[in-house]
Parts: C-alpha cells; structure tokens; sequence
C-alpha cells in the first residue's frame, strides 16, 4: 500500500476526537482555544455561514486572550459568537462547538485572564519559568534538557570557585516546560508573569 | 400545484400556492426576508442563515428557503431572536469585505450594502480578515475578485445547474475560494462566458469586465428587448446610459429556467459601435464603394427594381421582424410585382415546420428532442440547451434524445435512442402503441410492421408517464416528429434564426423560386437583406445589400443601404416556440442608418407606392395561421441539414468580429489546437 492510500484510510476527526483532544487541558482558555482549533481542523464542514465564519472569528479572539492581549471586547465577542452559532448554526456539530464555549464562559477564567492571570499556570504568555537559586544544587540537568539553550549557568565543578549561577534567559524560554521534570531537586518554578514582575 | 394555502407572516393573512417556501410566500405578501444564499427556481442550502424565522408553536427558528407553506402556519420574520443571528452574519461577512462602496460598480444593488444598512452596521465588530487573492482578469468578460466574495455559492450552484459546472469551491469557511479546476484563469476552463454566474452574484465578486466607470445600476435606463442572434430569441433586458449601452442581462424573471443568454448577446453589443458599422447608405461610383445619400440610393435602387420587375430577387436572413418581414412582401410582391422573394429559412425548413405548436419549458417534464442538437459550448442554440440542463438537474425533468450523432446534450439525458431519427421515431412511436396507449388509426398502420428495440420500450415508458412532455425537433425532422404529437401534446420545430417562425407566418414565402435557387440563378436585380451566409458576389447584373455593418457580400454589392441592428429597432418577433416577443429600441440609430421597415417604405414611396406603417393588428392577424398536426409519413427532409455551429457563426459575423466575442473565438480555436 501506497503513502498516499494510507493517508485516505485514515478515518476523519470527528466531534469525539475534538473533545478528547482537551479532556487534559485545565485553563478554560487553553481548552477553549484547543478546542475551536481542533473543530476547525476538520469537523467543521463550513456549509453555513455562522459556524464558519463564527469558528473561525472565535479563534482569533481566543488566541488574543491566550495571548495576554485580550480585552473585554474579545470575550463579549467569543459570547456573542456562541450564543449566535448555538442558534444560527446549521448543525449539531456547530451547537455543540457553540455549548461548549458557553460552558467554559461561565466561570470565572476569562474574567482572570484579562486580570493576567492563568491560575492553571498553562497559559505560556501568562507564565515564566524560574530558578530557585536556594534549592538550585547547580548540576546542569536542566541546561542539557532544554532544547532552546534558554538555561544559563555553569556546572558546579570541586576545583573552581565563583561559578556563574544557573537561571533562565526569559527571551529565548518557549516554556515548553521540559526542564521542570528534568530538576531533581525541584529547582525550577512555575509562577504567574505578572506576579513575578512584581517581586 | 393550483392548491392554495393560507397561513399568517407577521400577522398578514397570505394565501399562496401550496409548495412555496417561506421567501417567496413571504414576497407575494410584501415582506422581504433576508437571504444571499437563495436563488429563485433552485433548492434552498441554508448557508448564510439569514432568511431564519421563527415559526409559532417551533422550537428554534427555521430557515425559510427551505421551508415550504403548511396551513395554518403562522411565521414571525422579524422577531429579536432572528434579527440577532441576521445581524452577526452580515457583522462577520464585513469583517472580511473590502467596504469600498463608494467606488464600487455594485453600489446600489450589492445585497451585502443593503443588509449592512437595514440592519445598522457601520463597520464590522470583527477582526479586519484579508487573504489577498488575486483578481482573474484576464478575459474581455467577466472579472472574478474573491475579496469580495461573501461564500453564497449562487455562482457555483447556477453554473452547475445549466451544466457548464466550471466553478467549485476550494477550501471551507472562512479562506474558502471561488475557483475553476485547478484555479486557471476562465479561458483555460471549459467557461462559455455566458455570465449566468454574473447575474447570480449577490455582490461585487462576479462582474461584467468593462464596467468600470461605466455608471452604476440606478444611471442606467432599462428597455426590455430581444436577442436576435439565433433560433433561441432570448429575452434580454439592456442597460443603456447616455445613449450606450453598457451591458445586457436575461430579461427573463427571476427563478425561471429560461433566464440564461449566452455570451454572444450579452457581450456582442460592442459590434453596434464597431468599424464595419454602416452608417451611410454606399454606391458603387468607378468601381468603388463611395458614400451617397438616401435619395440617391433609393433613387438608384428603385430604377434597377423597376428595371427588373419580376426578374428581380429579394434574400432575406430571417432574423428581420414581423414589421419587416411584412413590408418586405409588400414592396416585393406588390410593388416591384415579383414572385422570388426568400428568406434563409429555406436553408434548413419548410415552411410548414415553422407552423409548429409551442410549449411550456417551465412545466416540460419530459423533453423529447428529436435530431436538434443544442449546444452550449458550440453555441448552438445555447439556451436551450441551458434550459433542458436546468430543469434535469434542478426539478427533475426527463430527457430523451433521439439523434444518428452523439451531441453534446446527450450527457444530460435519461435515455438515448441513438441510429436513425426517422426509425427511432418510428420505433418510439410503436412501442406506446404496443403499451396500449390511443394513436390515429393511419399510424398504427403505418407501424405495424416494426418491432421496437428495448431502449424504444424504455423510452415509449418515459413517454408515456410524463404529464406535460416537450417534443422539440430539428425542422427536417419535423414532419415525422410531429407524429408523436398526436400521441401526446404538441411538437416544436426548433430554427436557427431568431424569427424564422414570424417572417414565414407574415407570409414572406416565395411564390417563385426558393433562397437557394435564387443564388443558384442569374438574377437581374438581388436585393439582401440582413447578415446572410454568403461571402460571395452571386450571379447578378445589380447587388442591393442592407446590412448593419459591412460584410465581405456588403463590400461586393452595388448599393449598400445602412440598416438598423436589434438593439436599435422596434418591433416583434415570434421565437421557437411561438411566442411573440417584443423588440424595443435600446440606443439610437448610428449614423443614418434606418430600420428595414423604414427603409422598404422610403424605397416603394422612391418607386411611387405608399406602404402603410404596419400595425400590431397586422401582425397578431399573421400570427393566427396555424398548422394543423396530421399523420405524414415517417421521414426525413435530407437536404435541410445544415451545420447549426457554422450556420450560427455566419449570421453573427459582423456581431463576433467586430466585438470582443473575437478574442472568445480566436481563444475557443486556440484551445482546440
């Protein structure tokens, strides 16, 4: 069998695999963002134009949130979108993707997020990662771990005095958050962005 | 259908035929509901979701394209709820559209602007999306700009339809895209340029070429007219503006099947301004062709007619008007008292073939199309074609060809009876006798003897469930098709020029000798009129030619008399299928040039005859002969087939070459090589 033959084989996502995909996401913005990625990936069958046009416009709003760069008319507008797509939208598929987002604009997250808070620490934008210098053992685990040479700092070798202490570059970091099981000693932290300024 | 239905929107009491939507029974109430999906006479698709009303006693809104009128309903069209939804779809459309309306040729009568307007939004509450896709402009006829373009997919749906099926969505949702088959240009497609998806393009997406600057819908002046170009006669409504015609659309209503022209009539309107235009009557002075007056010309023109008397000859392509056609008589049997005067029709029909019945496309269930051969790509009678398409693909009609060939209209049909017409006819005929159904009794007769084929069976059962069938035939076939009308409704002849019925029922039939024999004859004084498929000199002492534009037979003649096109006459015609069709001036006349009418009246009044104008009265009394359907034998008139694609191109030349339909021919023989 062909390459090609067995990219046709593959069965096509479908709402169940949209929401498996989040089912381990906590940040409602995360999910609500993973989500709307997912449904516009392949489910969304763009035959009409609130669940088309509505997803997609969702999206760029959440992202804007995401981002840390949203504001309250971002979240009105990701409201209005669900509340139009629930009603407007031709099928199940775009009333579900519309219930959804309902749901997850209950609570309290959005409101958070625009204060820039991620309280589930998920959100890269509203994150960074940091080292305890205090539990820091100075072994250089992290360093061989991160892939984008965000760590800095030198190996703590017996014959040397004055070593440059091990921290994180906060420009180069992508807080894909490798280092953090990398860390024996529970040296490296998650705090929230706006916090950690402020310290 | 004839079933009525009442049922309240928005409180009006309505009574409507039973199987209307909610968008045309909300119409015929006044109310207009919201849509840029819709297109009349097709299925609703409930894309845009605009047209959602709430219906009482339903648990969520509806859309209302594709729900049909139950009694007793009662529909809210514009309640919060829907208002809502109509609101943010407009709101996200905006979002992606270029908003440059005042500079945009749609103004006026863009659905999206009156939307954004009725429903207060100034400027989108989206983020700004822009996918810079390039424009198609590279034909003379249609300009395609997806920025524009709001997803309805009219276009898509109408092309499909009348099955020239070139455009196709790629993608969904928002960055989806208009395109051809692999997003070539529209010439590299296998697009006739008909424009239907011009008409259909709720927005600035699709558009006529040349409109830029050309003033926009409320500028223009609108005359309700017919195309000429061929045996289709479509109606077409021309916009002119400052004495200029600027485009030409279907004249047809909206939701029909027939609202489709081809490219030659809406775009060939170029020729009226072109170089070859006459606009001074010619004489031939030292051999060469030199401008005169009319006084001159009738003068000259007249003395050779009297000269000739009955020696002289009169051609005519039957593309004239009932007017003309009836004054053409008159000056040539009562004034110049000669008893040959023809029209092309001869070429391809008799007389009688041109006498036939008519139908109801609209209603047609079963189209039975015996040995005519429409062709959209050839343009062959090209709406026809498009017709027969569009009620198949969109309401279910039958079709069943009969033809010896293979046409191109073929791939549309339920059922071919390929061979012989004339056998299959006979076969066909034979097999509905054989399945017990009523015929006269010479024809049961007649078929005794044959023993139809299966597919002749299959197709004897198509004809006889369907309710309203058409039966429309080449006019060499005519006679033998015909037969089958005493089965069943009425047989049409099918003619390659627009009014070859109405100059053969105004009586403009030679008593002498026939279009073909007058070429083939020495003739003292031929007298042509009209674009006639003859680009040499015949055998003639004196060649009178009366043309709108100067054709290579024009270049030839002795007296050339300038002659008004269509679009700058008033007059009727009778099309195909006997309908009479008015032609109404849409632009003055170029130059000096005169309707034929006129000028056969100004010509008898130079010879000392008045002709009296002709009245609508005349030609209604013409229009009531009528021949009669009896059984003729089974048979073909062989020497009346005739190539309908040259024939077509040579009654259009001086409208092809001397507009931008050249480019479409030059590019057409390109992609052939």
């Amino acid at each position: 069998m062909s390459e090609m033959e067995k990219k046709e084989e593959t069965p096509k996502k479908d709402m169940k695999d949209v929401f498996t995909a989040v089912e381990n996401i906590k940040c409602v913005v995360q999910k609500s963002q993973k989500f709307v990625e997912e449904f516009l990936s392949e489910p969304m069958c763009g035959k009409c134009h609130p669940c088309a046009l509505g997803s997609y416009e969702a999206l760029v709003r959440l992202k804007r949130i995401s981002a840390g760069i949203g504001n309250k008319a971002d979240v009105d507008a990701v409201q209005r979108i669900a509340d139009q797509m629930l009603e407007g939208s031709r099928c199940i598929k775009g009333k579900d993707t519309a219930k959804f987002l309902l749901a997850e604009l209950k609570g309290e997250s959005f409101a958070e997020h625009l204060a820039g808070k991620c309280s589930e620490r998920e959100c890269p934008n509203y994150i960074m990662y940091r080292v305890i210098p205090e539990k820091c053992v100075m072994c250089g685990l992290c360093k061989e771990a991160c892939r984008y040479n965000a760590v800095l700092g030198e190996k703590r070798t017996s014959y040397r005095s004055g070593y440059l202490p091990f921290e994180i570059r906060q420009k180069r970091c992508v807080k894909c958050g490798d280092c953090l099981p990398a860390c024996p000693y529970g040296a490296i932290e998650v705090v929230e962005e706006k916090t950690a300024v402020l310290v | 259908m004839g079933n009525m239905v009442s049922l309240k929107i928005d409180g009006k009491d309505v009574k409507v035929d039973e199987g209307l939507n909610l968008i045309e029974a909300a119409a015929a109430a006044g109310v207009h509901i919201p849509n840029l999906c819709y297109l009349k006479g097709m299925k609703g698709i409930g894309a845009c979701r605009l047209c959602m009303v709430e219906v009482e006693g339903g648990k969520a809104p509806v859309i209302a394209c594709n729900t049909k009128v139950k009694e007793g309903m009662s529909v809210a069209t514009n309640t919060d709820k829907v208002k809502e939804i109509r609101k943010f779809v407009i709101d996200l459309i905006l979002s992606m559209h270029p908003l440059d309306c005042m500079t945009c040729t749609k103004a006026g009568v863009c659905n999206l602007q009156q939307y954004a307007y009725d429903f207060e939004i100034k400027e989108s509450n989206f983020t700004r999306k822009k996918f810079g896709y390039p424009t198609d402009e590279a034909n003379p006829f249609i300009k395609r700009d997806p920025e524009y373009c709001v997803l309805c997919s009219r276009c898509v749906r109408v092309c499909k339809a009348q099955g020239t099926n070139v455009l196709e969505f790629s993608g969904r949702g928002v960055g989806a895209k208009v395109v051809t088959a692999n997003d070539k240009p529209l010439q590299e497609s296998s697009c006739t340029f008909c424009g239907s998806c011009v008409d259909a393009c709720p927005v600035n997406a699709l558009l006529e070429a040349d409109r830029w600057r050309k003033g926009r819908e409320w500028e223009y002046d609108k005359v309700n007219s017919v195309c000429l170009s061929c045996g289709n006669g479509c109606s077409i409504s021309v916009s002119t503006k400052d004495g200029e015609v600027i485009k030409i659309n279907s004249g047809v209503a909206e939701g029909a099947a027939e609202k489709y022209i081809c490219a030659i009539g809406r775009y060939g309107f170029d020729s009226l301004v072109s170089e070859a235009r006459l606009k001074m009557p010619m004489k031939r002075v030292n051999g060469e062709l030199k401008e005169t007056t009319w006084a001159d010309a009738f003068a000259t023109v007249a003395n050779k007619l009297k000269a000739a008397g009955p020696e002289a000859a009169f051609i005519t392509s039957a593309n004239i008007l009932n007017e003309d056609a009836i004054l053409l008589k008159k000056l040539a049997a009562d004034v110049v008292k000669t008893k040959n005067y023809d029209s092309s029709v001869t070429l391809y029909s008799d007389y009688d073939a041109m006498k036939t019945g008519t139908a109801d496309l609209e209603k047609t269930d079963l189209f039975v199309l015996v040995g005519t051969a429409p062709d959209q790509w050839a343009r062959v009678l090209p709406a026809l074609d498009a017709v027969i398409r569009k009620r198949v693909n969109e309401s279910g009609a039958k079709l069943l060809v009969i033809n010896s060939g293979e046409p191109r209209i073929s791939s549309a049909a339920t059922q071919i009876l390929k061979g012989d017409e004339v056998k299959m006819l006979e076969q066909l005929a034979q097999a509905v006798i054989s399945k017990g159904v009523k015929a006269p009794k010479e024809m049961i007769e007649a078929l005794a003897h044959i023993d139809p084929s299966d597919a002749a069976m299959a197709a004897a059962d198509l004809f006889i469930a369907a309710k309203s069938p058409a039966i429309l035939s080449s006019p060499s076939l005519y006679k033998a098709a015909a037969n089958l009308s005493l089965i069943k409704e009425e047989a049409v002849s099918v003619p390659f020029e627009a009014n070859a019925k109405g100059v053969v029922l105004m009586g403009l039939t030679s008593e002498g000798k026939k279009f073909k024999d007058i070429l083939a004859s020495k003739t003292k004084t031929l007298y042509a009129i009209g674009e006639i498929p003859l680009g040499k000199r015949p055998d003639t002492e004196f060649l009178v030619v009366q043309n709108s534009h100067l054709t290579d037979l024009a270049a030839q003649a002795d007296v050339v008399l300038p002659s008004t096109p269509a679009l700058e006459s008033d007059g009727t015609i009778i099309d195909y299928l006997g309908r009479l069709k008015e032609v109404r001036k849409a632009v003055d006349p170029a130059g000096e040039s005169h309707s034929h009418a006129d000028i056969f009246m100004g010509l008898a009044e130079a010879m000392g005859v008045s002709l009296k104008k002709v009245k609508d009265t005349d030609v209604k009394k013409a229009l009531k002969t009528k021949g009669k359907a009896a059984f003729s034998p089974f048979k073909k008139e062989k020497d009346l087939d005739i190539d309908g694609e040259q024939f077509t191109e040579d009654i259009n030349r001086s409208a092809i070459n001397g507009s931008r339909l050249l480019w479409l021919k030059e590019t057409e023989k390109g992609a052939a090589v």
